[in-house]
């Protein structure tokens, strides 16, 4: 059950890294690359055209969800999918960069579909007084009646839930993919191995910035690249090695915020030193994600922190730079105390819900979540995954291996994984992908063994009033007295002003509510 | 008695009446091409702000304006009570002040020098290329800079160390954040801000400056005493125009210089209502915090205005 639990993780993985194939007819074995859009998709219809007339008029459903590439999708999916739910679908397609926004208007206006997909878990969290408010459809009790939603695991739609109820669909995320990535080239000649905690890591970045790992006489590389994101960065990850909670943690057997701990502390020294001794990046505070990965493509930096599986795409920029590097990844790095812990999310990434202004009646929902309840079934999960076999990916020893060009996928496919709910380990026959590469390989089994350490945030499902309202201000406060102590500019006493600073405008009440919500969801 | 002097104030009504009615009918071309937009302020401009109603509201969206609870002047309270408040406000205005000195005066001079170039085709060619930075949005100029003055191997610290000088940390230090937004401005918007100036230069009659070299005025001279006073009228209005944006900074713009290590000096109101308002979904404060923005605005605008009209130019309104 593990191993199979593993593999289907791998599988999801990869697939979100790599930029799935897609789909067309599933006779169409014809390759249409450049084809525009409009095209491709009666070109794919053309063969099933012979199916006779559905019986019952198609249910006319609108989605709205968020688009991860610059281009306008090819509606080949779409059609594949509408032919086999019976539904005729409209799908609003909203730029990622921009969703919350065009959400919050849509909301405004009364404007929302029927099916709405949520980005994340910040825009639900600010969406739960409207939930509360009776603004969507409580699905929680309806979900048993349908064999793939009920599938969804139980834990994560508690993460979901307000005040106790299910209002969402999830879509399923791997708990944790956070962990090293190292040029192995520059270790082997400089005689490293992995590093196994934080201070080997130390030893591991300062010998990357001083002793010439690259071999052109000159000191002109660094250890760690890092970016301005103290959670996506290697902050975070760095400090649960160092055992810090994820966001919030006991204290006393009371709920205490993450940087009240002295782990947190210890995080900002450990970052501080790299930062006096140049072993990381100098501006990594404003450095984009962009910039980060290019230090390490370009041969500047040897380490990077951050999700694993980004180790596909290094890997392919950093053989054009320069093909003798070599790229491996590592993920079990003790604190001081001989531990290690990783910090996961909360399980899901985007979830769709269910306004009341769009969806008038309980027929019309169950009509949209038994969409749903197919969309979730093996055959249309793949398809909208993974595309269509033979044109967007072929199928080697049992799993995928999606085509190389990824202009088709992104075009055919990739938008459509927006719409997915559930994942690998919740459908039965969820295709795995193939790696080609063996440092991915590795490091989809790490992300695996990571579900072995997790951290968990306990507030996920807790509420508080004053953090809906004040969080994102109130964390700025926090976020610029790390940045400030890990540059040198103000010292532990300064850090404790700002923290007593968070307390006093709001904060307090914040570890009061979140107290008070744990004791009564206990 | 009395009924006659009504009888004659409605008279007068019906015949001032009949009198518009009758001069809009004599001049109904001109009244319908004023129609769109006469129709365009109200739609846009106006209607908008009942709007502003929420800011005395706990707005809620699917409530509407109609249902949503009154909450008289919470979300100004909150704004003034805010920690942030004096350092936003002081930002705003500081910045906006530094725009007006350091930028303003740029694109005149710039004006003045390209006027005093004889070669057309040399004038056109620099015009040109001063235009070009204005095409270019923030984040490419931002990126721009962020590349140049990085600490690692951005190309200005680079010949600072080269020099023997220590490096300067640009992006992330209070010192740094206003001269590298008021030159960010200088250099995107300069020659941009020339268009006019340079128009009202060629309405300028060239007898005036004739007659200036027959007294034997030199260029300074006749730039003295022909030019400036010549545009000095279309500088009156675009200061003032200018002063109506004044809280206007550009939220791009600053939003994308802002980080943790300068926020005391680059938080200004847009980008705090950004964080502390619309990201979290808080419309009543967020419209109240632009309220109060605008209204800062009107004051200096009018304030502007009036000291126009006391030293004689002609204002704007």
């Amino acid at each position: 059950m593990a191993n199979k639990r593993a593999s289907m993780l791998l599988a999801a993985f990869t697939a979100l890294a790599v930029t799935a194939g897609c789909g067309s007819a599933s006779t169409g074995g014809s390759n249409e690359p450049e084809q525009p859009a409009n095209n491709a998709g009666t070109g794919a219809q053309a063969e099933t055209k012979t199916e006779p007339e559905a019986p019952k008029e198609p249910f006319k459903l609108s989605i709205m969800a968020n688009l991860h590439t610059p281009e306008v999708p090819s509606d080949k999916i779409e059609k594949l999918v509408e032919e086999a739910t019976n539904t005729e679908l409209d799908i609003q397609w909203v730029p990622d960069g921009t969703y919350d926004e065009k959400m919050n208007a849509s909301f405004a206006t009364g404007t929302l579909p029927q099916a709405t997909y949520i980005k994340n878990q910040t825009s639900l969290i600010m969406l739960r007084d409207a939930i509360r408010n009776n603004q969507f459809w409580e699905i929680g009790p309806l979900l048993e009646q349908y064999p793939n939603l009920s599938k969804l695991n139980p834990e994560v739609l508690k993460n979901t839930s307000v005040d106790g109820k299910i209002y969402a669909l999830y879509q399923e995320r791997p708990l944790s993919r956070q962990g090293l990535i190292y040029r192995k080239d520059w270790a082997d000649k400089l005689g490293l191995s992995a590093p196994t905690n934080v201070d080997e890591l130390y030893a591991m970045l300062k010998a990357f910035a001083e002793n010439d790992p690259d071999g052109n006489g000159a000191k002109d590389t660094i250890g760690l690249t890092d970016r301005s994101d103290l959670v996506y960065g290697a902050f975070k990850s760095v400090s649960s090695w160092f055992g810090t909670p994820n966001g919030w943690g006991e204290l006393d057997g009371k709920l205490t915020p993450e940087f009240m701990f002295p782990q947190y502390m210890e995080t900002m020294k450990y970052i501080k030193k790299l930062h006096e001794e140049g072993l990381i990046n100098q501006d990594f505070p404003v450095t984009s994600k962009t910039d980060q990965q290019n230090l390490l493509i370009t041969g500047k930096a040897g380490a990077y922190i951050g999700s694993m599986g980004d180790v596909v795409s290094l890997d392919s920029k950093i053989t054009e730079v320069n093909p003798n590097a070599l790229l491996d990844v590592q993920n079990k790095i003790n604190g001081p105390d001989g531990k290690f812990g990783i910090w996961a999310i909360p399980g899901y990434g985007s979830v769709v819900l269910f306004p009341k202004s769009a969806v008038k009646s309980e027929d019309e929902l169950k009509n949209i979540l038994a969409f749903y309840d197919k969309l979730m079934s093996p055959e249309l999960a793949n398809l909208i995954y993974w595309g269509v076999e033979g044109e967007h990916y072929t199928m080697e020893g049992g799993k995928v291996v999606p085509i190389e060009d990824t202009k088709i996928t992104d075009r055919d496919v990739k938008p459509y994984q927006a719409l997915q709910i559930g994942g690998i380990s919740t459908i039965d026959g969820f295709f795995e992908a193939k790696h080609l590469l063996p440092a991915k390989e590795k490091a989809e089994q790490l992300i695996v063994d990571n579900n072995n350490y997790l951290i968990h945030d306990p507030t996920a499902p807790l509420d508080s009033a004053t953090f809906t309202q004040d969080g994102v201000r109130l964390q700025e406060l926090i976020k610029d007295a790390t940045y400030k102590f890990m540059l040198g500019d103000i010292d532990e006493a300064g850090f404790q002003a700002a923290v007593d600073t968070w307390l006093k405008q709001g904060g307090q009440k914040i570890i009061d509510e979140f107290n008070a919500s744990y004791a009564q969801a206990k | 008695m009395r009924d006659t002097a009504v009888g004659n104030a409605t008279l007068a009504k019906t015949r001032r009446n009949s009198e518009l009615l009758r001069r809009l009918v004599k001049n109904r071309a001109l009244y319908l091409m004023i129609l769109p937009g006469f129709l365009f302020f109200v739609i846009f401009k106006y209607i908008p702000m009942g709007g502003l109603v929420i800011a005395l509201q706990d707005y809620q969206p699917y409530l509407g304006i109609m249902n949503s609870p009154w909450v008289g002047f919470k979300h100004f309270e909150r704004l003034f009570a805010e920690p942030m408040f004096f350092t936003i406000l002081r930002n705003t205005l500081l910045l906006f002040f530094m725009n007006l000195l350091f930028y303003f005066p740029v694109p005149i001079v710039l004006a003045l020098m390209l006027n005093e170039v004889r070669r057309e085709m040399f004038k056109r060619f620099i015009q040109t290329l001063v235009y070009i930075p204005h095409f270019m949005s923030w984040v490419i100029i931002v990126s721009i800079s962020f590349v140049m003055l990085s600490m690692d191997r951005g190309i200005i610290n680079e010949l600072l160390v080269m020099m023997g000088f220590e490096k300067i940390n640009f992006l992330m230090s209070n010192e740094w954040f206003r001269p590298m937004y008021v030159l960010q401005i200088v250099w995107r918007e300069a020659g941009w801000g020339t268009i006019i100036y340079l128009a009202a230069m060629a309405a300028i009659d060239p007898g005036l400056y004739e007659a200036a070299r027959m007294d034997g005025a030199n260029r300074l001279r006749q730039i003295w005493h022909i030019t400036l006073p010549s545009i000095r009228s279309v500088i009156v209005v675009l200061l003032i125009l200018k002063i109506g944006d004044v809280l206007e900074l550009g939220f791009e713009h600053i939003y994308l210089l802002l980080n943790s290590m300068n926020r005391e000096v680059a938080e200004i109101f847009d980008t705090y209502v950004y964080t502390a308002g619309l990201r979290q979904g808080q419309f009543s404060f967020s419209t109240a915090v632009g309220f109060f923005k605008s209204i800062v605005g009107l004051i200096l605008v009018m304030g502007a205005n009036w000291l126009s009209k006391k030293v004689g130019e002609e204002g704007i309104y």
